[in-house]
């Protein structure tokens, strides 16, 4: 039988070397996947009702009308921003790029946050009496 | 170099250049995944002829097959270059330093690994330059390629084992 004249031909480095590569990649499955979350992704809610929910790994630019006018925000490498607003001390954009937590601007009520699906830091802190 | 080398080498090389020129052929569910069977001769060939002659035979195929498909010096060409020029050179390496430690199993799956390397690397530095989608995709690239190369590997051995019972048995040499 050919195939058990394969099998014996294999040295033991071989079959180690069969083994590490198996194992090797097993692993990379479980660590790239805990690297990155391919979960998270950008929320944009305006007046407390979401508008938009998008994929923090697409490059994009999207315009919202909030209370007092157009907000654009911006995705790219992995990152948000605040590009433009129609409010008047423009603090949001003074925020800058962020890759986690949110970006809120109170007088246009825009609220963009970064989180996966299963996001943890929705969950309640505590709650009292 | 020998006209005995010279003829193997040719006849080698129009082996592996049909064997990749049809492959290059066949769909794949993702573009540069590559089942890598050209590279059995390249492994006969190191493991029967040497490290030299293994080099020559996939430089012939990666540059005449290239140019015959209609890639050459295109983005596929680099790739099929580095990958096979890489997966030659680490093969060729252990087998010259350690000839008795791999098998062509062994030889077979060390070229598979160092091919998916050099064309995650060429893949990072000409044409994506972002290292997640790379580390995303290689553990599923390095697992393909282990169950290739191991399928390639054992193919190889049967060839260089009929190679050298047709040399035992001919009455020529």
């Amino acid at each position: 039988m050919r195939l058990r004249e394969i099998t014996e031909g294999m040295t033991s480095a071989d079959k180690i070397l069969l083994i590490a590569l198996i194992l090797l990649s097993a692993s990379g499955f479980i660590f790239i996947k805990k690297a990155f979350p391919q979960g998270s992704d950008v929320g944009i809610e305006v007046n407390g009702k979401p508008v938009y929910r998008l994929p923090l790994n697409k490059d994009t630019t999207v315009r919202v009308i909030g209370a007092s006018g157009d907000t654009i925000v911006e995705i790219k490498n992995r990152k948000v921003r605040i590009k433009e607003s129609a409010c008047p001390k423009q603090i949001c954009i003074h925020n800058g790029w962020i890759d986690r937590g949110a970006l809120i601007c109170l007088p246009n009520k825009v609220v963009v946050s970064i989180g996966g699906e299963d996001r943890q830091d929705k969950t309640i802190d505590a709650i009292t009496g | 170099m020998q006209s005995r080398d010279k003829y193997r080498i040719a006849l080698l090389s129009a082996y592996a250049i049909a064997i990749h020129s049809f492959e290059s052929m066949l769909p794949t569910p993702i573009p540069w995944l590559r089942l890598g069977i050209a590279n059995i001769i390249t492994l006969a060939t190191l493991v029967l002829y040497g490290f030299r002659a293994a080099m020559m035979v996939t430089l012939i195929r990666v540059i005449l097959s290239s140019i015959f498909i209609g890639t050459f010096l295109g983005p596929g060409f680099i790739m099929s270059f580095g990958g096979g020029v890489a997966s030659t050179f680490a093969m060729g390496v252990v087998f010259s330093i350690f000839p008795r430690l791999f098998g062509p199993v062994g030889l077979s799956l060390i070229a598979a690994l160092f091919h998916n390397v050099a064309q995650l690397f060429l893949a990072y530095f000409l044409f994506v330059q972002k290292i997640e989608p790379i580390l995303l995709v290689s553990p599923v690239l390095i697992l393909l390629g282990t169950i290739t190369g191991i399928m390639n590997g054992f193919i190889g051995h049967l060839l260089i084992n009929n190679i050298r019972d047709k040399k035992v048995n001919s009455p020529h040499h």
